[in-house]
């Protein structure tokens, strides 16, 4: 029942906000949004340590139960996403002090916590699809919340639309798992995969249909389009929605799964394909942005996009464990951006930022702090989990060398970006107007933490002979996968290739754009700069071939439809004279037809009394 | 007690048809107390309960035989509760309009409710001379042609359907058209096909399937303004009930034989509606084709002859009412602030009018299937079945998913986004207390849905024990 508690209280904080926001006076909705945040934080604490919990309500829908199950992963993940959810709760008091929408906007974030624990908590997956689209809704609310200009709006829906694609999967994977096994229930579907030697032919589809889900959610390849688009929204729902939790569930699905997937090595090569290919689209795109928040957001296309990779060899542990070091680093390059367009009165342009390591020193080394680990540098958070992924590449079932070498190549790609951002917008000389001011405490402290979790929770994990507590810890709830690690040796050879690739990285970031604005690039990395600012047309093809071809459709169909009138019209005109008597029953008076109808009634019951 | 359930809103709509100002009150309390005593049923168990088998013409075999079992239970809640939160968002509505919905919800109930094949037919045709009346005296400017429209579509189906009737009760033997009676003596053979596709064309236009749908969207479009009439329309497409208590049971073989075009059918009708939806420009159209694509997936749900199928679309049937005719009666109330049922008489509404816009995204919401709320068990269950009977079918089927949710949040977001334009009056008086109790009731119904689904599915599990299901 604590369960249901963790995810009553935020509930309850937006349906009071939602209902009777605007009488409290700020900061007044922020302090209760941020305390039922952080009592469900503390609930699932206890729950971890009172080892878990079960709740289930039988016949839900007729054969499908209503079931929550804490185990280690859901408690994991429960832990990100209050913990995390706690912080930039706070941080978005300072953040959206004085705005219009104020009591709003903590009334859709509380809606967003208490959706994504009911998906992280679901022990049957239609339960996870009420928070899956819960997240979806909670997103659109919020992509949309400055709505009153028409980009916003389109935006948020444009991500909804998109994230349904994925849906249609979750949908089409759920009649598939229950035409196959009866049932819905995760650990009971969990126990007859486990328990069968023989596994239905088309499990390979369910798993692709689930797979086609997770592509929605977490802004893979085909279907990241939404993701650069969802900035529009304050910083601090960039920060939790689009870079910390919501996006992570489709790995979160994923590994939920993973007992599912284990028996899919051809799904699971697609998996790890989408994501190594999403790895690198996501990180060649982020060099051409301009807009601060843009840059981390394809950052996060490609970092979930390694997540997948992990999904897809089969190291579910280890995306999981990246999950948690991004959660870190990417919540505080986007409060940091928060801080910096904050501090600059809304100016999102990189061009207009440089220098502000000067004005605001406090952000400058939390935006330090998120990029180094952002791109690997060795001990930081993001070091260890990124590169646990890159050896998995090579050590796990499912992978390959040809994963490692595009997984190595990104990681460069990524130093490079990550320090792109950082050199833009911190050092050099001031490119824009007015007087930056380092943001308040309530913004900058929440940040401290971040920083440090960003800075050391990679010591959570570490390779042989060094301690891991996490694959252990959520080795119940995952599948089992026989890896074949390198001796300790190789291992750590591999991982000094990989801190000297982001070391590279780094270097040949900071000399690239050190002074970026008085170079002279060469014309093809010029050329190559404005496709990846274009995102390389992905939205414009899609705009073309498929967004305004069905939307004309639309139009078309709906002509079409008032046409079948006609036909019937001609129809009836061309029956001759059935037409015309029957035209002339059409005298349009309702008490006439009322007429007609009781005397085939009466007719009809005199017949069969005469009979 | 069951008499009461079926003919206190006749009895209130009769009074009210002579003292009009006395309708609203008079209907309210009916439709309450039918509501009751339908929850009272749902409350009460299995089984088939309240029979009741009073011979009309004994010497026809015809029978006053009406009768709750699980299925009827869910109906005899939803129905008048329908009603009832139609008839509390409308404080201003003509009482004799009124009166005329509320015969209609007694003729309803009879539909619902009736275990003799005549008498349901009575009851269907009965149903139908209120509905006309209604768009024929408070339509809109071509009412007239939108009511030939549909009283001819509805009275050549009916036609065929009385001709079904009689071949399954004489050419299968049957003693009288007891519902019971019939199923022991089925027709057979290729009269069975004949009989069977006569009651198919009736409910082919009553569920409505393509391409026999085209009366819809000018009866919804030509209705009154106030959406009163709509929320009834939404209950009386009881096609796909239809073909669940009659002309599937009747004929279980001719259906297997039809089945595969059925489902295509349904499949079809389902995105074709919800796409064509998205290109509307009148609410009452657009909800009107978001409704039609709900009907494919109840009769995909229907037609694959499964617990779980069945049971998906008697709740989108019996539940379907709250959110869709909501959204009709909240179309009306754009129609009392800005004269106009166009989808964006203005833009950016949000800003003035914040509980409106809460309100009506909850409908969108509830309409386009958003689990958790009171679309989602029934697309859902439609969605269990209908895989199992065609995963090809479905997948066509639930592209209208996607239409679903770029057709809701384009339309409400043309009205409430954008740069804040006129100025109206947000929810007042009556308008709040059906915003709040409709919330809550889609709101309970989506995350409980445990009360209906499960008499439902006892009715289900008889439809799909007849192709050798219903576990």
């Amino acid at each position: 029942m604590l369960m249901l508690l963790a995810i009553g209280l935020p509930l309850l904080g937006f349906l009071v906000l939602g209902l009777f926001g605007r009488r409290f006076k700020e900061p007044a909705p922020g302090v209760l949004a941020s305390a039922l945040v952080g009592l469900s934080f503390l609930i699932s604490v206890y729950l971890l340590f009172v080892g878990g919990e079960r709740f289930a309500l039988a016949d839900w829908l007729p054969g499908i139960p209503f079931a929550l199950n804490f185990d280690h992963l859901s408690g994991y993940m429960a832990l990100i996403v209050t913990g995390i959810g706690f912080l930039i709760h706070v941080y978005a008091i300072g953040y959206m002090a004085g705005d219009e929408g104020f009591s709003r906007f903590f009334a859709y974030f509380n809606f967003f916590i208490a959706a994504m624990l009911t998906l992280v908590f679901a022990d049957s997956y239609p339960v996870m699809f009420i928070g899956w689209e819960g997240v979806g809704l909670a997103s659109f609310l919020l992509i949309g919340f400055w709505y009153t200009d028409w980009k916003n709006a389109d935006s948020a829906r444009k991500a909804f639309v998109v994230n349904r694609i994925g849906d249609l999967g979750f949908l089409l994977g759920m009649a598939a798992l229950y035409a196959f096994f009866g049932t819905l229930s995760i650990s009971g579907l969990k126990e007859a995969i486990e328990g069968s030697l023989v596994l239905p032919a088309g499990l390979g589809l369910v798993g692709l249909l689930l797979f086609v889900a997770a592509v929605g959610k977490s802004a893979q390849v085909p279907l990241m389009v939404w993701l650069p688009d969802a900035m529009a929204g304050p910083t601090p729902v960039s920060a939790l929605i689009h870079a910390a939790t919501m996006v992570t569930a489709g790995v979160y699905l994923l590994a939920r799964s993973s007992f599912l997937y284990v028996n899919l090595p051809d799904v699971s090569y697609w998996i790890a394909v989408i994501g190594v290919l999403t790895a690198l689209y996501g990180a060649l795109s982020a060099l051409g942005q301009w807009d601060i928040k843009k840059i981390i957001a394809y950052s996060t296309i490609s970092q979930l996009g390694y997540m997948f990779l992990a999904v897809g060899v089969g190291a579910y542990w280890i995306a999981l464990f990246h999950v948690m070091t991004h959660a870190f680093y990417k919540a505080l390059l986007f409060l940091a951006s928060g801080s910096v367009i904050h501090a600059l009165n809304g100016e999102q342009d990189v061009r207009k930022m440089g220098g502000l390591k000067k004005y605001l020193p406090r952000t400058h080394l939390h935006g330090l702090i998120g990029a180094l680990s952002l791109a690997g540098f060795p001990l930081m958070a993001g070091f260890w989990s990124k590169d646990a992924i890159i050896t998995a590449t090579l050590t796990y079932p499912f992978g390959g060398l040809g994963f490692y070498l595009v997984a190595l190549f990104t990681a460069f790609l990524t130093a490079i970006y990550a320090m792109r951002w950082y050199v833009l917008v911190f050092l050099g000389e001031f490119r824009g107007q007015g007087h930056p001011h380092e943001a308040p405490p309530v913004m900058t402290v929440p940040n401290d933490v971040l920083a440090f979790g960003a800075t050391f929770a990679g010591f959570l994990a570490l390779p042989e002979p060094f301690w891991n507590l996490i694959e252990p810890f959520l080795a119940p709830a995952l599948a089992e996968v026989e890896a074949h690690p390198f001796a300790p040796l190789v291992e750590w050879g591999l991982i000094l290739l990989s801190a000297v690739v982001a070391l590279v990285g780094l270097w040949a970031g900071y000399t690239l754009y050190a002074d970026y604005f008085k170079k002279k690039l060469p014309e093809w990395y010029r050329a190559f700069e404005r496709a990846a600012l274009e995102a390389f047309y992905v939205d414009k093809i899609y705009n073309a071939f498929l967004v305004n071809p069905a939307k004309e459709t639309a139009k078309l169909l709906g002509l079409t439809d008032r046409g079948l009138d006609a036909t019937y019209a001609a129809a009836a005109a061309e029956v001759g004279v059935l037409g015309r008597v029957l035209a002339r029953l059409q005298t349009g008076y309702a008490r006439f037809y009322a007429f007609l109808i009781l005397l085939f009634a009466g007719l009809f019951v005199l017949w069969g009394v005469v009979r | 007690m069951i008499h009461v359930l079926i003919f206190l809103p006749a009895l209130a709509g009769l009074i009210g048809l002579v003292l009009p100002r006395w309708a609203r009150g008079l209907g309210l309390l009916a439709t309450l107390i039918s509501a009751g005593l339908g929850l009272f049923y749902l409350l009460g168990g299995p089984g088939m309960r309240a029979l009741v088998e009073v011979p009309l013409l004994k010497e026809a075999g015809v029978y006053y035989a009406v009768g709750v079992d699980g299925v009827g239970a869910a109906f005899a809640l939803l129905v008048p509760l329908g009603v009832f939160l139609a008839l509390v968002a409308l404080p201003e509505a003509p009482g004799r309009m009124l009166a005329l919905g509320l015969l209609m919800t007694s003729g309803l109930l009879g539909i619902f409710l009736s275990l003799d094949l005549v008498l349901f037919y009575l009851f269907y045709e009965a149903t139908l001379i209120p509905s006309l009346l209604l768009l024929g005296v408070y339509g809109g400017e071509n009412r007239v042609k939108a009511l030939i429209k549909f009283a001819l579509f509805t009275l050549l189906g009916s036609l065929l359907m009385l001709a079904g009737i009689l071949a399954a009760r004489y050419l299968g033997g049957a003693e009288t058209f007891l519902l019971r009676d019939l199923l022991a003596h089925r027709v057979s053979g290729a009269a069975a096909t004949w009989a069977f596709l006569a009651f198919a064309l009736a409910f082919w236009v009553k569920t409505p399937l393509f391409p026999l749908h085209v009366w819809l969207p000018d009866f919804h479009a030509e209705n009154h303004p106030s959406g009163f009439a709509d929320v009834l329309g939404t209950l009386y497409k009881v096609g796909a009930f239809g073909f669940f208590r009659w002309a599937i049971p009747l004929f279980p073989e001719a259906f297997l034989a039809l089945k595969p075009y059925l489902l295509f059918l349904a499949a079809f009708t389902a995105l074709w509606g919800a796409w064509i939806a998205y290109a509307q420009t009148d609410w009452k159209r657009l909800i009107a084709y978001g409704a039609l694509a709900h009907m494919g997936i109840a009769a995909l749900g229907v037609f694959s002859g499964t617990t779980q199928g069945a049971t998906g679309a008697l709740f989108l049937l019996s539940a379907g009412a709250l959110y869709t005719g909501g959204l009709f009666l909240l179309a009306g109330w754009l129609y009392r602030r800005f004269g106009t049922l166009a989808v964006a008489p203005t833009h950016g509404l949000a800003k003035h009018a914040p509980a409106l816009a809460a309100v009506f995204l909850f409908m969108v919401l509830a309409m386009i299937g958003l689990p958790g709320l009171a679309g989602f068990p029934g697309e859902f269950m439609s969605l269990l079945g209908a895989w199992a009977a065609s995963p090809g079918w479905t997948l066509l089927g639930f592209l209208s998913v996607i239409a679903a949710a770029s057709w809701g949040l384009t339309a409400y977001q043309r009205l409430f986004h954008g740069p804040p334009g006129q100025r109206v009056a947000d929810l007042r008086g009556e308008e709040w207390v059906y915003a709040v109790l409709a919330v809550a009731l889609i709101a309970f119904l989506g995350l409980y849905p445990r009360l209906v689904a499960g008499p439902l599915a006892e009715g289900a599990r008889a439809l799909a024990a007849l192709f050798g299901g219903g576990q």
